[in-house]
């Protein structure tokens, strides 16, 4: 199949086993073989039972990650999730609080979050000339801000019956149902990333805008979807913690974008848009979940887990550059 | 082809980093791996069978420890984990109390486990509490972020077999088995308006420099003061002119004191219950020159410099708690609920070494409280040695 140019499109990528292991995720799966074998060898809490129990708070979080590779894949970035997630379990404490049935409350708290996302996404489009960390900036502290207003001076607020949001945080077993909540999730957004065209679009845009532009795709209605879905996956996240918080309060949802952020960067989604996948960005927040977890059991300072975490992150988006570098000096080698 | 080989060796240096930074043990990791897992559902299964056998385990250990027990004055903690969540890292009062903390419980042969989590949220905490249950500690004392927002954790954790108290600041009663209270409300009222009576001679004008009008720790000890200044007529000359707040910013706690020393020529003294307003007004009236004098709640490293008897200083004394003695007493709570001593019912009693007897008294919200009694008192012959500390 060449083309005028010289060069050859390939229908079908060759997916050889070779190849499998040598990609990032590859390398990541077997990090996070690697580090199991570690976590257990550390902790001797490090059970299949505790994992499960600790995860919760967790993965809360990670239902957010992937409408976050949505953006991130776009070029674009979202900040203002956390205060999202704060505002979301604000609003459903109090609807709840208002005498509202269980089902109420569960679609108040997702409408909140995706009124928020869908407002991110009218400014981000509306001018599209700005930058769209700048936008989330302001939303991120007009959000916390109208949540810290709603809880007033005490900052703080609880479910005045808590039978409510209780399903949320119950188990099948020794599995919490957020834990199927999060796999279908991630079925779904893998799915869409990777095999339908709202996907490729996401791809095309994050590549070059323009030229997806020209080529007929949707760019602005593409990115008002993106961000609407990062609200309304937030609304989820805040609905979760508040079942395991039965409550919110202003320091709710703190620092959880970047967090969620790290988890996506790690799993080799460039911020620069266009690069990576969701497999990639789920083993990434999969290691970075059960290191915390690990370090968390042999009680090692919280802030030493963050500077692990940190130098870890900061290795991960090295590596490319790294690699881009070395294959250039090759080039001009050979042109030598 | 290569430059993925360089991403696997570069996560594979990684890995390995990581192994030799924090492991020390990675030898033992193959072979220690799969042995894990398959106790996973065994520890389950194990929980209830552990909580039965604890007292017999009491039992056998009681004989043993009878040394160290007596060295501690009573309290006997050994083999045994005790787990302390403090607020949030790099607080200097939190080091304090966990210092009060591993003192006692080490002096009776327990483990120590301190976390400090990365951030003083809720999340932070709730992390640090499920890897305490994991661990399967004996104790957990926790000074919570939110009075509410623990209680799932909490429960989870007593429904596990772990003895929960709260310490200096509350969680809700359900989801503790008893509080350590550094501040008795009928106690910080008492001293303060003693302090007031003895700075003021026992007659003349007062008033109180606040925090904002809602804080609710803040209303419930003036309102004492006021209660036990009506109740008693020793207290019947001084004269409360007016509760100023000065919502804890220190601008507006100075502009608020020289508005008070403005409208009310002849008042003796301003007790500030709140360490902001406090260190604010003395700074206003040791600048000033002011006759008048100040006592409150204040942080010896903010207040130092102007605490002194003469003239040239503001402020004779001030209070706080001690952060060392409140660690202390959780910690000899933490030992009375684990060893059975204590149920965390109101009317129970336990001795705290040599800080003397408690009695759980009750705590106004359906759960039990322990005192720690009147706050310290920080004068010209202690302070030097105390604003160091915090």
């Amino acid at each position: 199949m060449a083309g005028k140019s010289g060069r050859s499109i390939k229908a079908e990528q060759e997916v050889s086993f070779k190849k499998l292991i040598l990609s990032w995720e590859g390398a990541l799966f077997i990090l996070i073989i690697l580090l199991n074998i570690f976590n257990a060898s550390i902790s001797p809490s490090y059970t299949v039972t505790n994992i499960l129990r600790e995860m919760p708070k967790y993965l809360a979080e990670i239902l957010m990650m992937f409408p976050m590779a949505y953006i991130l894949v776009l070029g674009d970035i979202d900040i203002s999730v956390g205060s999202i997630v704060c505002l979301c379990a604000t609003m459903t404490c109090f609807i709840s609080n208002a005498g509202a049935p269980a089902i109420v409350t569960y679609i108040g708290c997702l409408a909140v979050g995706l009124i928020c996302g869908m407002v991110n996404g009218a400014v981000a489009t509306r001018f599209p000339e700005l930058p769209s960390m700048i936008i989330t900036l302001g939303t991120q502290i007009i959000y916390r801000g109208i949540a810290e207003i709603s809880l007033g001076s005490g900052g703080s607020v609880s479910f005045n019956d808590t039978k409510k949001i209780m399903p949320l945080s119950k188990k099948i077993g020794p599995v919490p149902v957020v834990l199927f909540v999060v796999i279908i999730a991630a079925v779904i957004f893998t799915v869409v990333l990777a095999k339908c065209t709202f996907g490729r679009e996401l791809y095309a845009i994050g590549s070059n805008k323009l030229s997806a532009f020209y080529a007929g795709v949707e760019v602005q209605k593409c990115r008002f979807i993106a961000y609407s879905l990062l609200g309304l996956m937030a609304g989820a996240c805040g609905l979760f913690l508040t079942a395991y918080m039965y409550g919110a309060n202003t320091t709710t949802g703190q620092g959880f974008e970047m967090e969620v952020i790290a988890m996506c960067v790690f799993g080799g989604i460039a911020t620069t848009g266009g690069k990576g996948n969701l497999i990639g960005a789920i083993i990434a927040g999969a290691i970075i979940v059960l290191l915390r977890i690990a370090l968390g059991q042999i009680n090692l300072n919280s802030q030493l887990i963050l500077v692990i975490i940190g130098a870890m992150l900061i290795i991960a988006v090295l590596i490319p550059g790294i690699q881009a570098n070395l294959k250039a000096r090759r080039k001009l080698k050979q042109a030598r | 082809m290569k430059r993925k080989a360089l991403s696997v060796l570069l996560s594979a240096a990684m890995t390995a980093a990581l192994l030799s930074g924090c492991g020390g043990s990675s030898g033992a990791a193959s072979e220690s791996a799969p042995a894990a897992s398959e106790s996973a559902p065994a520890a389950s299964e194990a929980a209830p069978a552990a909580s039965e056998a604890a007292p017999a385990a009491d039992a056998a250990s009681e004989a043993g420890a009878d040394a160290a027990a007596q060295a501690t004055g009573g309290a006997d903690a050994s083999g045994k984990t005790f787990a302390i969540v403090v607020k949030s890292a790099g607080n200097a009062y939190n080091t304090k109390e966990e210092e009060g903390f591993k003192e006692v419980i080490e002096a009776a042969g327990g483990t120590v486990v301190v976390k400090e989590p990365e951030a003083a949220t809720v999340d932070a905490q709730i992390t640090a509490i499920q890897s305490l249950i994991s661990q399967g500690v004996d104790s957990i004392s926790v000074a919570a972020n939110d009075e509410n927002a623990l209680q799932a954790t909490l429960e989870e954790a007593m429904a596990a077999g772990i003895k929960v108290n709260g310490f200096d600041s509350k969680t809700n009663a359900d989801s503790r088995m008893t509080f350590v209270n550094q501040a008795g409300t009928q106690e910080v009222g008492q001293t303060l308006l003693d302090a007031v009576y003895d700075l003021t001679g026992g007659e003349g004008q007062y008033a109180i420099l606040s925090a904002t009008s809602q804080a609710t720790n803040q209303n419930a000890w003036i309102d004492a003061m006021k209660s036990i200044a009506e109740g008693d007529s020793k207290y019947s000359k001084l004269e409360l002119v007016e509760v100023a707040y000065g919502d804890d910013e220190p601008q507006k706690s100075t502009d608020q004191t020289q508005a008070l020393l403005s409208k009310y020529p002849d008042l003796k003294v301003i007790c500030a219950p709140t360490t902001v307003g406090v260190s604010a007004a003395a700074k206003v009236l040791q600048d000033q020159g002011s006759s008048v004098k100040l006592t409150g709640l204040g942080l010896p490293s903010e207040m130092a410099e102007y605490i002194g008897a003469d003239d040239a200083h503001s402020c004779p004394y001030m209070f706080l708690w001690n952060p060392i003695d409140l660690g202390r007493l959780a910690a000899y709570s933490a030992i009375a609920l684990v060893n059975g001593d204590i149920t965390g019912a109101v009317g129970d009693t336990f001795t705290a070494g040599d800080m003397g007897d408690y009695t759980l008294t009750d705590a106004g919200d359906n759960g039990s409280e322990i005192i720690l009694g009147p706050p310290f008192k920080f004068d010209p012959d202690n302070i030097a040695e105390w604003k160091d500390v915090y």
